[in-house]
């Protein structure tokens, strides 16, 4: 059983299962959002995480210092996700119902005094998260060790763990783009989000019927491309950043053979049986055109699809260009690791000459 | 009797104008470009770039790692040239680790590794590590000088200041 | 006349008038009162609609991501009176901080509260963006809160060098590196290149965007101090200025979000 979840953990095949369950879970939210789904849920969940707990290597990974804080994340995330879900589930049988949402029955509506209402809860709040705190810090000593040392990293070398989806993703993509530009763009998108949904239901109350694509989009992005990374970087990448089970003691000296070849080269070397030309544009020929194709001609041919068209009917070809390109160069993670494993392709286009690598 | 004039005409006052809009982005543009030199001091107290590595007879084929820890550099002999090898990961700057049994460097951070000749073959490194300067002194004595380094996709080891003939 | 209580005979003195210019707020005067004349809970508008009140709509994640910056700011600024920035002493100061210090759990606090700060803001993002709060008209908002949330990750991060140890070190290298990578303002990016005149670089590990941040080609001293004036002076400057704008929009942009 321990075999098969280590087995099943790597990200090969971990990542397209998180990203079935996501759909799955997106899909039949009104199942997922019942109560009854959850009280089935956790009473699953919490033998099962015992059972988790009772491994010594699993224990060694979940009880070190800073990895704290994401087993906190991926409870309330759980919870969270379940709880928006559950929201959702009640306001849209609402809607369609012809009711309207909860948060617009008459009562709510109503206005009420801040003190005591809104000022007692906050005090509540106050008082839970200082009590919260204060138990963490003493149940659980901060991290430190040795002294820094410039010459010697240590095995493996992480980053905060709010950045190791970052560090995840630098696996797959070079530091200009997973360091830089992909992060910058994440920025800039969600900057951009109010902007480009001119959805205008959906606005102060629960609701996923009514903007479907909004929050398909978001929860992707959010919950497989970053919290799930995350959870990959920190669990599940040992000495080297080899991928290690959870239950997986970290060898030191895992071999992994891992030999990833450029496209250039399986096009030059592989496929045409020739040595690769000096030339350096000609040499990432076929790199540069399939990236041109994927971030110039696809969006114009989305836009001919239904479904393009259904958002440039609302929104406008502005907004439609902005949303579409963003959504493609959020996908190039994905498809980027779906490559990388079934061909071990190392970039599309490889020119360490110019550090310009993708 | 000739009236003094005193008023600025409509021409004259959107020429004023833009000098003074002018000038006060220039001004404006010159204050945060000295705020921005600010943060780049002129002089930093950072370890010396090069120094003195012994004489050829002292290292034998293969990586040596003597020079590691206080300067970042492993010397490697093979296939009868000594070269200055950058132990800096040219992925993220991390520091790999020589793993004598599989003859490899291996990075801790992202898992890229390098073979002996600093040429990279798994991971995400985008290139080989780099080579430093290398060369003898008169007194026979091996310098190693980090402010010039010599990459491997640029051809550039096969520069005579890049090896040291063994 | 019944006999006045202890309370009452309190609440007549001049000092307690002096403070509190109302009653006790059990009538709707006295609470509008409270709330308008007193400098932080003003803060609040006096009503409100029920739905904005309910903790299952607005899970309270900002309030707690403010307290904790709050608890955060105070922690802070008690382990500077323990913590010099230098390599020499950085990290014994750390280690002072828990044995030589009484109550030495307050770096713990500042430490979990950074992590629980990091979560509490994400989540507040996650419930924002679920009841579609930041369409009209709280599109700017929403901009000025991916922005606070961004300098919250980088509040931590420039933290997480100051213990001076290898977790530190190296997780701030491994961070640092990518700034090197920045399109032609890090010497190891795209573009650094093309701004090469024959022997001359332009854009060197001399001067490019790491070096400003590090002050230096790596991580050392220099950039220790650079981080530390960053942690404690520089970003919490400008998010205690962006969160009096967040604030303030939220309560000009029409309050909590309710639907229309």
């Amino acid at each position: 059983m321990k075999e098969l979840i280590n087995w099943v953990a790597d990200p090969i095949r971990s990542f397209p299962i998180f990203s079935i369950l996501f759909f799955i879970v997106m899909k039949y939210y009104r199942i997922v959002g019942t109560k009854k789904f959850a009280w089935i849920f956790t009473a699953i969940a919490i033998p099962a995480f015992f059972w988790f707990m009772s491994d010594p290597n699993f224990f060694l990974i979940i009880t070190f210092p800073d990895n704290i804080p994401i087993s906190i994340l991926i409870v309330s995330i759980l919870f969270f996700t379940w709880f928006t879900l559950h929201k959702c589930a009640i306001n849209d049988q609402r809607i369609e119902d012809g009711l309207g949402p909860v948060e617009a029955l008459p009562e709510n509506r109503e206005k009420v005094w801040c003190w005591p209402n809104l000022v007692y809860t906050e005090l509540f709040t106050i008082i839970a998260g200082t009590v919260f705190l204060i138990v963490w810090a003493i149940i659980f000593k901060a991290p430190l060790e040795e002294p820094a040392n410039p010459t010697w990293a240590p095995n493996p070398a992480k980053a905060p763990w709010y950045f190791l989806g970052l560090q995840e993703m630098l696996v797959y993509f070079d530091p200009w783009m997973a360091g830089v530009v992909l992060p910058g763009l994440v920025v800039v998108g969600l900057i951009a989000i109010p902007y480009i949904d001119t959805n205008p239901k959906g606005n102060g109350y629960f609701t996923f019927k009514e903007r479907p694509i909004a929050i398909w989009g978001f929860m992707f992005g959010w919950l497989v491309l970053w919290i799930y990374l995350i959870i990959v970087g920190t669990f599940l990448r040992g000495p080297n950043w080899t991928f290690y089970g959870p239950f997986e003691y970290w060898d030191f000296h895992k071999v992994v053979a891992e030999y990833n070849v450029n496209l250039s080269e399986f096009l030059w070397v592989k496929w045409l049986n020739t040595s690769m030309p000096a030339n350096l544009i000609m040499r990432e020929m076929l790199g540069i055109i399939i990236t041109a194709l994927y971030v110039f001609v696809l969006p114009p041919l989305i836009a001919a699809s239904d479904f393009g068209k259904k958002i440039i009917e609302k929104s406008g070809q502005i907004r439609y260009y902005i949303f579409i390109t963003l959504l493609l160069i959020m996908m190039s993670l994905p498809i980027k690791m779906v490559l990388r494993w079934l061909f071990s392709l190392k970039y599309i286009v490889a020119l360490p000459e110019w550090e310009l690598n993708l | 009797m000739s009236e003094v004039k005193q008023h600025l005409n409509r021409r004259e006052f959107f020429s004023y104008l833009s000098v003074a809009w002018i000038t006060f982005s220039a001004a404006c543009a010159g204050l945060l470009s000295l705020a921005f030199r600010f943060s780049y001091p002129n002089v930093n107290f950072e370890p010396e770039m090069d120094f003195l590595a012994g004489t050829t007879s002292d290292y034998e084929e293969g990586v040596d790692e003597r020079w590691k820890n206080g300067f970042g550099v492993w010397m490697v002999k093979q296939e009868g040239r000594l070269v200055a090898l950058s132990n800096i990961c040219t992925h993220l700057g991390c520091i790999p680790t020589w793993m004598p049994a599989e003859l490899k460097f291996k990075c801790p951070c992202h898992g890229s590794g390098y073979y002996m000749s600093g040429i990279n073959f798994e991971g995400p490194a985008p290139r080989p590590l780099e080579r430093y300067k290398i060369n003898l002194t008169p007194e026979g004595k091996i310098k190693v000088d980090k402010t010039k380094v010599y990459r491997y996709e640029k051809g550039q080891w096969d520069n005579p200041n890049s090896f040291i003939q063994v | 006349m019944a006999e006045k209580g202890l309370a009452d005979k309190v609440r007549e003195t001049q000092i307690w008038k002096s403070i509190f210019r109302h009653g006790p707020p059990d009538n709707a005067r006295n609470r509008a009162a409270v709330v308008a004349g007193n400098v932080f809970l003003h803060l609040h508008p006096i009503k409100l609609k029920k739905s904005g009140v309910k903790l299952g709509y607005t899970w309270c994640m900002g309030g707690l991501t403010f307290f904790i910056f709050l608890a955060l700011t105070v922690t802070g600024v008690l382990l500077m009176f323990y913590y010099r920035p230098t390599a020499e002493y950085a990290f014994n100061d750390i280690i002072a901080l828990r044995e030589h210090v009484p109550l030495g759990i307050m770096r713990e606090i500042h430490r979990w509260g950074a992590h629980a700060m990091v979560i509490t803001v994400w989540l507040h993002m996650f419930r924002v963006f679920m009841t579609g709060s930041y369409k009209p008209p709280r599109e700017f908002n929403w901009g000025v809160g991916v922005i606070l949330l961004v300098l919250t990750l980088l509040l931590s991060f420039t933290g997480y060098l100051l213990p001076w140890d290898q977790l530190a070190i190296w997780a701030i290298a491994v961070g640092s590196n990518m700034a090197k990578a920045t399109p032609f303002l890090g010497h190891g990016g795209p573009g650094a290149m093309l701004a090469q005149i024959g022997d001359f670089v332009m854009v060197s590990d001399k001067n490019d965007v790491r070096f400003q941040l590090l002050a230096g080609r790596f991580v050392g001293e220099p950039a220790l101090l650079r981080f530390y004036i960053l942690h404690c002076v520089f970003i919490p400057l400008v998010v205690g200025v962006l969160i009096a704008v967040h604030f303030w929009r939220v309560r000009k942009d029409g309050g909590i979000s309710a639907p229309l």
